[in-house]
């Protein structure tokens, strides 16, 4: 035992008026007080001033708050743009999710026997992931020039005439999930790929010995076994479909009329553009409990995927 | 030999006030500038050098320059200075952002600083062009410094022109007129377009710029520059405006539909994909290095009368600075804005030298007199030129046209709806302001 750990103990330790050994669990939680010094700095002290700030109101060009409880949040659910916001989001996640998941499993079920050729192939699909965002978007911004960008120029040569990727509100958030669903396909693949590495050998021999084709092997055995990676690459997709914003301002600014619109862009725009803390405040608050709704519940079906039975 | 008990004394005086001396005269303010520009790229490079050669020119402020992305993001960051109790001293800003940081109480009056200089503030500012005054002056205060300045053109190809019998040198001066090249200049193959007869960028920011622009040309105004609750959408000079757009669009076949940016409407007019368009004065630099054919410049133009809005942006001075560092403030702002400053700030970057005097300078008259095209923009600004939209909250006004102009351009709705709607919204956004103000005169 060190001196360090001497001297811990003695803080920790001290004799009860009965005379026996008093030991404290104090040791855990001092190491644990430097994480929870900036957990507390940097999440939950400003997701408290921001609980706080939602139910103030500081009309802009005064200085004094005005208490307004919950109007913020009736304010900003008759906004239209939110209404919009929220629509565009679920339609977003949806059509981001569910797509680059199928996806990254169907790579990774082709890709699964490592050679040569398949981690090169890997690499290539894992590559968008390494771009960040922003740049990601500014890359695209390139595929989707109306005329001569790559998507219209190799559709020209197909016969299609010009889109207006970005500037139709009809296909604008379309375009956006295309975008998303290349960067994220190639990161859920390395989530999917670890897992059907995890899959025992037996069980798959078995059903082969058994007379199971492809589908069936797919169906009965692995996808089964992939239920775990399966609800954590969910998760994370979720998430990511909250947190993401960077390309919604490098390539559209929300428009055109909102029809690019997400929530976080639309907590931006009321804080930074509409001087409006109030109603940014009240939409960070719910962005902030859907994403607490949707870990709890991940995390949830998580651990219950965690305990299968075959 | 011992040394006096005063001899000592004076020695260790001495020594330390030579110590002492030159740390004080050292002692320089030091002042922060936020400069809205990349942090690598020409214009940061530029304006280091000048803020470097006044760091030289005098020893009692040192300017520390931060370059501070777009003017979204230098507004975002001199509030969140400013509310965290340090503000930068200098900031150069959009007009947009200036009347709701008058507002918010975070912008120095410069009226006591010119009077403190011997000098009329009325008299400070005549030498600055007239247009510019309402964007910076709020009842009778003082605010803002012009910086740069800039008006929406009309680009065309000489090429394109000449090809369907239009003369370069007169280049369409009437609605009518740009109607009819339009047509005329819009080329298919099949059901395909392959030429547009005219593009115009309807991203966020542009567009509403744009709109005001054909607004002012058809007789009307988007604002009330006297009362900073009022915008004028559902009028029939707004209207004119979305409806010449629209058609352009869905009549006339002679612009794509939805919304473009400035960029594709840029790379567009290069390519000879568009045959006219209209850009800010900001773009001649550009179009001077790519166009590869004879291009004209020409005013915007009217259905009544030729009027332009200014774009640019100014210098402000932020509240809650120390009286030093107030004064270094004002001190380097008011060199910043001289006009050989200006006059070379112009001339590196296109912009126009917001003073009129800079263009009295033998730099600039030559400059002036090697690129013709840039006198036409100067023209515009010296005999049309008009205030930019800045009322309570600019940017969400402005958007509520924007949104309302993006969805006819998608044609998902009509202008008589499209200019009622953006009234209602821009009203209701207005409404606090106007709550406030209602028993003013």
């Amino acid at each position: 035992m060190n001196v360090a750990d001497r001297s811990l103990r003695r803080l920790t330790e001290w004799r009860s008026a009965k005379g026996f050994r008093v030991r404290t669990q104090l040791k855990p939680y001092l190491l644990l007080l430097p994480a929870f010094f900036f957990l507390t700095m940097f999440t939950y002290y400003p997701m408290v001033k921001v609980l706080r700030q939602s139910m103030f109101t500081k009309p802009h060009g005064e200085r004094a708050e005005i208490f307004v409880g919950a109007g913020n949040y009736a304010r900003m659910f008759r906004d239209m743009a939110f209404q919009k916001a929220m629509k565009n989001n679920g339609l977003y996640a949806l059509g981001t999710v569910v797509p680059s998941i199928v996806l990254a499993l169907a790579l990774a079920l082709l890709l699964n026997r490592s050679n040569r050729f398949n981690n090169f192939i890997r690499s290539l699909f894992f590559f968008p992931t390494l771009i960040p965002l922003v740049a990601a978007a500014g890359l695209w911004w390139f595929f989707f020039f109306p005329g001569y960008g790559l998507l219209d120029y190799y559709l020209a040569k197909l016969g299609f005439s010009e889109t207006h990727w970005l500037g139709d509100s009809d296909i604008a958030l379309y375009s956006l999930m295309l975008l998303t669903v290349w960067k994220n396909a190639g990161y859920y693949m390395v989530f999917f790929l670890a897992g059907l590495q995890g899959i025992p050998q037996d069980v798959t021999e078995a059903a082969v010995i058994e007379g199971a084709n492809w589908w069936q092997q797919l169906r009965y055995v692995t996808l089964p076994l992939l239920r775990p990676t399966t609800a954590f690459v969910l998760v994370i997709a979720f998430m990511q479909m909250l947190s993401n914003v960077d390309h919604v301002i490098v390539m559209t600014k929300g428009g055109p009329q909102n029809s690019t619109n997400l929530l976080l862009f639309y907590i931006y725009q009321n804080l930074n553009e509409f001087y409006d803390v109030g109603k940014a405040s009240a939409a960070t608050v719910l962005n902030v409990v859907i994403l607490l709704a949707v870990s709890i519940v991940g995390l949830r079906v998580l651990e219950r995927g965690i305990h299968y039975e075959i | 030999m011992k040394l006096s008990r005063h001899a000592v004394v004076a020695v260790v005086v001495l020594a330390i006030v030579a110590m002492v001396l030159p740390l004080s005269a050292f002692a320089r303010t030091k002042i922060e500038y936020f400069f809205p520009t990349m942090v690598e790229g020409p214009l940061a490079r530029e304006m280091t050098k000048i803020v470097n050669e006044y760091n030289k020119m005098q020893d009692q402020v040192k300017v520390i320059a931060a370059y501070t992305g777009t003017y979204d993001e230098t507004k975002i960051k001199a509030q969140a200075a400013f509310e965290a109790g340090k503000p930068p001293a200098v900031v150069l800003m959009s007009p947009f952002s200036i009347f709701d940081f008058v507002l918010s109480d975070y912008l120095e009056p410069l009226n006591p600083m010119i009077k403190a200089d011997g000098m009329d503030p009325e008299e400070f500012f005549a030498d600055f062009w007239e247009a510019a005054h309402p964007n910076a002056i709020f009842d009778g205060t003082i605010v803002a410094v012009p910086f740069q300045m800039s008006t929406p053109l009309l680009y065309v190809n000489c090429e394109h022109l000449a090809e369907v019998g239009l003369s370069c040198e007169k280049p369409p001066a009437t609605w009518k007129e740009l109607v009819a090249a339009a047509k005329k200049l819009t080329k298919k193959q099949g059901n395909k377009v392959i030429r547009w007869g005219i593009m115009m960028p309807s991203n966020y920011d542009y567009l509403g710029w744009l709109l005001e622009a054909l607004t002012l040309t058809n007789g009307g105004r988007f604002f009330n520059t006297d009362y900073r609750g009022e915008v004028y959408y559902d009028t029939p000079t707004t209207k004119g405006a979305l409806q010449l757009w629209y058609d352009f669009v869905y009549k006339h076949g002679v612009m794509p539909a939805g919304v473009t940016e400035g960029r594709e409407v840029g790379a567009a007019f290069f390519a000879g994909k568009a045959s006219m368009v209209m850009l800010s004065t900001g773009s001649l630099t550009a179009v001077r290095k790519n166009a590869k054919f004879k291009y004209n410049v020409a005013f915007i133009p009217r259905n009544v009368r030729h009027k332009a809005p200014l774009g640019g942006a100014f210098m402000v001075i932020m509240k809650g600075l120390s009286p030093e560092k107030k004064k270094a403030a004002w001190d380097f702002l008011k060199w910043l804005t001289n006009a050989e400053n200006l006059a070379r700030w112009s001339r590196f970057t296109g912009y126009f030298a917001p003073r009129k005097s800079s263009y009295d300078l033998p730099v600039m008259k030559e400059f002036t007199a090697a690129h013709p095209d840039a006198v036409v923009g100067l023209d515009q600004l010296r005999l049309y030129g008009y205030p930019i939209l800045q009322v309570y909250n600019s940017i969400a006004v402005r958007k509520a046209l924007e949104d309302e102009m993006h969805a006819l351009l998608n044609n998902k709705t009509t202008v008589e709806k499209a200019a009622a709607e953006a009234q209602k919204k821009a009203n209701q956004i207005m409404a606090p302001y106007n709550k406030d103000h209602a028993s003013a005169p």
